[in-house]
């Protein structure tokens, strides 16, 4: 990875939350990962059309990161353990 | 001589077939083999590692070992004197190939990664090893085909992708830059380098891989 990651303090994470607080998923490049796969995985996971996941690979290739699903924390824990399970570099963080 | 990967059929009845021959099969497999050992729940767990696992041992203990030579072990690598990636975020000391598989799932918050390993780390562990473990069966079917239904090549293409994370970390492959340095190391090294031939078998795999994720696109055939 090339691209230092965007540092946020958090102290506790869990409690203070407002619900309506959107969090992501981000896909992270590598160097092993091909762009067929990630893209296959996208599709296939998220139900993307061929151009959106298309597009979100290549901005992963390019910038090094996409932001891949927006929505509560829970539901993106869900799609990073997914995303992770297909060895792709997944996290989930709260929305800046 | 392999055959790539093709798509037949469409829909229920789609498969997707290959043609490796014997050593190529015994290569793939034993890494999934050492991956499977690397990421499993309870390594050599009698339910899954032992399953049949005497026929392939002793086929594959004529063949020059595991990985055909390539270990992906722990033990077996060189030491690596660069830092971890600062994203890999410590828990403890573990193997960094390992650290790939199953990696933190919060970059700006330790606890988030912690509370989110806790809870899901035992069913990412389990769910690799099932990919792995359909994977290694696939290719230790009879014959020098390889045909898989939507099932198994999902396994063989999630299971492909692990053993490459694991060989690319060992090859030191954590950025796009160490691609091209590790060529040009390669270029200028003797040719008893152990990396020579475990960038090959990485390169055979990459080609593998490549060849089913394209095949399996969701519109990627030919009545799309």
């Amino acid at each position: 990875m090339s691209i230092a990651p965007v540092q946020e303090e958090i102290t506790s994470s869990s409690t203070d939350i407002a619900p309506d607080v959107p969090w992501i998923t981000l896909v992270w490049n590598d160097p092993v990962n091909l762009m067929s796969y990630v893209t296959y995985v996208l599709q296939s996971y998220f139900g993307y059309e061929r151009a959106k996941a298309e597009k979100l690979m290549m901005d992963v290739h390019t910038q090094g990161r996409a932001v891949v699903s927006h929505g509560s924390r829970e539901k993106m824990e869900i799609d990073t353990e997914a995303l992770q399970g297909y060895g792709l570099w997944a996290t989930f963080q709260k929305d800046d | 001589m392999a055959r790539a990967f093709a798509r037949k059929g469409k829909g229920r009845t789609v498969r997707y077939a290959a043609k490796l021959d014997a050593v190529e099969r015994t290569v793939v497999a034993g890494l999934m083999q050492q991956v499977h050992d690397l990421v499993a729940p309870e390594p050599g767990d009698a339910t899954t590692a032992a399953r049949g696992g005497n026929d392939f041992d002793s086929i594959v203990s004529g063949l020059g070992g595991l990985g055909m030579g390539v270990s992906v072990s722990a033990e077996d690598q060189l030491p690596d004197a660069r830092p971890l990636p600062h994203d890999a975020r410590s828990f403890g000391d573990r193997d960094p190939a390992l650290e790939r598989l199953l990696p933190a799932g919060n970059r700006a918050d330790d606890q988030a990664s912690a509370e989110f390993r806790r809870l899901t780390e035992h069913s990412l562990r389990q769910r690799k090893a099932r990919h792995l473990e359909s994977a290694i069966a696939s290719l230790r079917a009879p014959g020098s085909g390889v045909e898989l239904d939507e099932r198994a090549a999902i396994d063989m293409v999630v299971a492909l992708t692990d053993v490459r994370l694991v060989l690319g970390e060992r090859l030191g492959l954590r950025e796009d830059a160490d691609v091209d340095r590790l060529e040009k190391e390669l270029d200028a090294a003797d040719d008893d380098d152990p990396r020579l031939h475990a960038m090959s078998v990485y390169d055979f795999l990459t080609w593998l891989q490549e060849t089913l994720a394209t095949a399996m696109l969701p519109d990627a055939g030919p009545n799309a």
